[in-house]
């Protein structure tokens, strides 16, 4: 029995005896089989020695003799405890201050009514047609003149206010029926009390989806912290990690470069292999897939 | 009384924010910003030369700034000028220089050079002349070479043997390199197995070797003396564009597609490819990877030996206050001197563009050791300024986009360059109508 046979036997009763799924299990398992082989060779070349040359770089049969000398050349050349520490600094300050922004707004407009509502709605959905290069030197003046240059705040402040969390948010709390609120009302419950008790607790695969995109964005961002960072000590991972993947004319050390990458995704990696499930059911929970 | 309290924390801030203001007498800090143009190791040798700098000089405090690739140094130097946080100096691509001056975003050294009692001419006299091109804009001087390139012909000496050539008479024309090519190509049925020759084209270099390609074709990329025209549309970039093309589609001893550097030089290391075309940027790095017999060369000619410079100079950037200029200043001849530019090019295998550099001890016998580090500089002579116009990115990408079109198999060279030429055109308009199309 190959192992196709046997997904296939564990799925779902409805669809064993159908051609479809079975075609779906095997485009599935070359998929993944795809997205894996980065990753794999990443594993390969970060720990094969520098002695093997680069001949056999792009194997993806590991090396018999492993070292960890790739992963202590990419440790020293970079801060990496530090650029650790500020990166997961800058993505939940964003995230934390995001979801208090993303639910008022959202909740203003699912629930309230105001002159302009839906204009200003669409006005702030715009935002997200913004290439976000653009908005490099107005943001940098801002950041400049609020005395946030070369801060780890100056970093976080432009992602505060997400359009893309405020539409989210949005959709979740119109789904949620009115006659919950109204019940609440009923027993006398204030605004803060409605949102903390009903529209909340009942929007948390919403609010996770968003903390998913939220993180994996801003942990991969380049640009911007090159923009607002000087100092060598508040470099986060990607501005970090590119201090040996940027080249113009010269040459790379794949075996440093594959080390300082799994360095800078385990963290994510990890947490994802961790709440697999949950994150999957999110997605699949708030609509978006 | 919590009034009291936030009166008294607000003026204890107030006295720490002031306190260093009224201090005054600290050493000048400044910011060096620099772009990693190679292996990612000399950002640490970055370090070093820097500490060294600090502590020869109390009081000045200089840091160095990582800033990415040359093209993310000049988005991060313009974003911190228009932010009015300019820093005291930039390691800048070197023909970035002519559109930051158009740009207004450059300090003029004149005055500095002035300043030490010393000539322009004096001061220029130091580099080698083919550098001035892109350091002195109007007679004046906006940037001090601090590392260079040319490109190079790089041979696999063992595998040229192996095909009956004699790698110690490299080819010298384009007709002897695609006979080399041809000779260094092997096939197993039609996969290729090993490619006579790999010559990059990503972003920054496709641009760097279609200038190179064109001047040993006898042409001009662009007009020197004037930001606002470019040569795409003309028959010596034809026949070099062409030419290329020969290369991967008709003679197919060149791999398909636009292969960014690093590739290059891997598949170059690696034996997969036994020629390349790559800056002399590279040679540190192949001289440590490579486990068989490599030589160098200059770029073969089809009817004129040339080749454009590259690599980066040192600027000061507009709006940086007075006493921080003299500390840059200090820090850039510092850098550019004889020994230090020296030490670095040994450390990249850049040339240093300060001649007096090859006179020192290290370097004389550093060249005894390794003479293949001698031919950047000999094909100096030959040398010729670095593409430089007004938008120089977007210009110079006008071009990449279709030659990459033309190696992707998707475009014919002549069509590829109207489009080229008529974007750069389009890019270069509001220049021309602000200076050349202007009636007086």
């Amino acid at each position: 029995m190959t192992l196709i046979d046997k997904l296939y036997k564990d799925g779902p009763l409805a669809t064993r005896n159908e051609i479809t799924p079975k075609l779906g299990f095997l485009l599935t398992i070359l998929l993944a089989l795809a997205w894996l082989i980065p990753f794999l060779w990443m594993g390969v070349a970060t720990l094969r020695p520098a002695s093997d040359g680069i001949n056999l770089m792009a194997e993806l049969m590991p090396s018999l003799k492993p070292t960890l000398d790739n992963i202590r050349d990419a440790w020293e050349i970079g801060d990496f405890p530090r650029y650790f520490l500020n990166t997961t600094i800058i993505c939940t300050g964003i995230l934390l201050v995001q979801f208090v922004t993303i639910t008022l707004a959202g909740f203003a407009f699912a629930r309230l009514d105001f002159a302009g509502k839906t204009p200003i709605f669409y006005l702030f959905l715009m935002q997200l047609m913004l290439v976000p290069v653009l908005l490099i030197v107005p943001n940098l003046s801002l950041v400049v003149q609020l005395g946030l240059y070369d801060t780890l705040a100056g970093v976080m402040m432009p992602f505060f206010a997400s359009a893309f969390g405020t539409f989210l948010m949005r959709q979740a709390f119109e789904a949620i029926p009115t006659e919950l609120e109204d019940a609440a009302l009923i027993d006398g419950a204030s605004l803060i009390q409605r949102m903390r008790h009903i529209y909340v607790p009942l929007s948390l695969p919403s609010f996770s989806a968003f903390a998913i995109i939220s993180v994996t964005s801003h942990w991969n961002d380049f640009l911007w912290p090159l923009m607002v960072i000087n100092s060598p000590d508040k470099r986060p991972l990607t501005v970090g990690l590119s201090v040996f993947t940027k080249t113009a004319e010269g040459t790379q050390a794949w075996g440093t470069i594959a080390a300082g990458t799994l360095m800078v995704i385990a963290p994510l990696l990890i947490t994802f292999l961790i709440f697999q499930k949950r994150f999957i059911s999110s997605f699949v929970t708030s609509g978006i897939k | 009384m919590l009034f009291s309290r936030r009166l008294m924390l607000g003026l204890a801030m107030a006295g720490a924010f002031a306190f260093p203001a009224l201090a005054g007498e600290g050493p000048t800090e400044i910011d060096l910003f620099f772009p990693v143009p190679v292996d990612g190791k000399l950002a640490r040798d970055m370090g070093t030369l820097i500490k060294e700098f600090n502590e020869g000089h109390p009081d000045i405090k200089a840091t160095a700034v990582y800033t990415g690739s040359y093209d993310d140094t000049l988005i991060k130097t313009r974003a911190s000028i228009k932010a009015g946080k300019p820093p005291a100096a930039v390691i800048m691509s070197a023909n970035f220089l002519l559109d930051m001056q158009i740009e207004n975003e450059l300090t003029n050294l004149d005055s500095l050079i002035a300043a030490d009692g010393s000539t322009k001419d004096q001061f220029l006299g130091q580099f080698f002349p083919a550098l001035q091109g892109n350091a002195v804009i109007n007679r004046s001087v906006y940037g001090v070479p601090f590392h260079n390139s040319t490109p190079l012909l790089y041979i696999n000496a063992d595998k040229a043997k192996e095909a009956g050539l004699d790698p110690n008479k490299p080819p010298q024309t384009w007709a002897e390199l695609t006979d080399w090519a041809k000779k260094l190509t092997k096939r197993e049925g039609d996969k290729v197995t090993q490619w006579g020759i790999a010559i990059p084209c990503a972003y920054d270099y496709c641009g760097w070797m279609m200038e190179t390609l064109t001047m040993t074709n006898g042409g001009r990329y662009y007009n020197e003396e004037f930001g606002g025209e470019v040569y795409y549309d003309t028959p010596s970039m034809l026949g070099a564009l062409t030419w290329w093309n020969d290369l991967v589609s008709k003679y197919k001893v060149h791999p398909p597609g636009a292969t960014p550097g690093p590739a290059v030089s891997t598949s170059f290391i690696s034996g997969n490819a036994a020629m390349m075309m790559l800056s002399t940027g590279s040679l540190t790095y192949v001289r440590e990877n490579a486990k068989f017999n490599y030589k160098v060369a200059f770029i073969p000619r089809n009817v004129r030996n040339a080749v454009p410079i590259g690599g980066a100079s040192l600027i000061i950037p507009a709006g940086v206050e007075a006493d921080k200029q003299k500390a840059a200043w200090t820090l850039i001849k510092w850098m550019t001197s004889p020994e230090k530019s020296a030490w670095w090019s040994r450390a990249t295998g850049y040339f240093a563009p300060n001649m007096a550099a090859y006179k020192t001890p290290d370097m004389v016998d550093f060249l005894n050791k390794n003479p293949d580090a001698k031919t950047a500089v000999e094909q100096l002579d030959v040398a010729k300024p670095w593409f430089a116009t007004y938008k120089t990115v977007p210009v110079r990408k006008n071009l990449e986009d279709e030659v990459m079109l033309v190696l992707n198999g998707k475009k014919q060279p002549k069509e590829a360059l109207v489009a080229a030429q008529k974007a750069a055109e389009e890019t270069l308009k509001p220049y021309n109508a602000e200076t050349s199309l202007k009636l007086p």
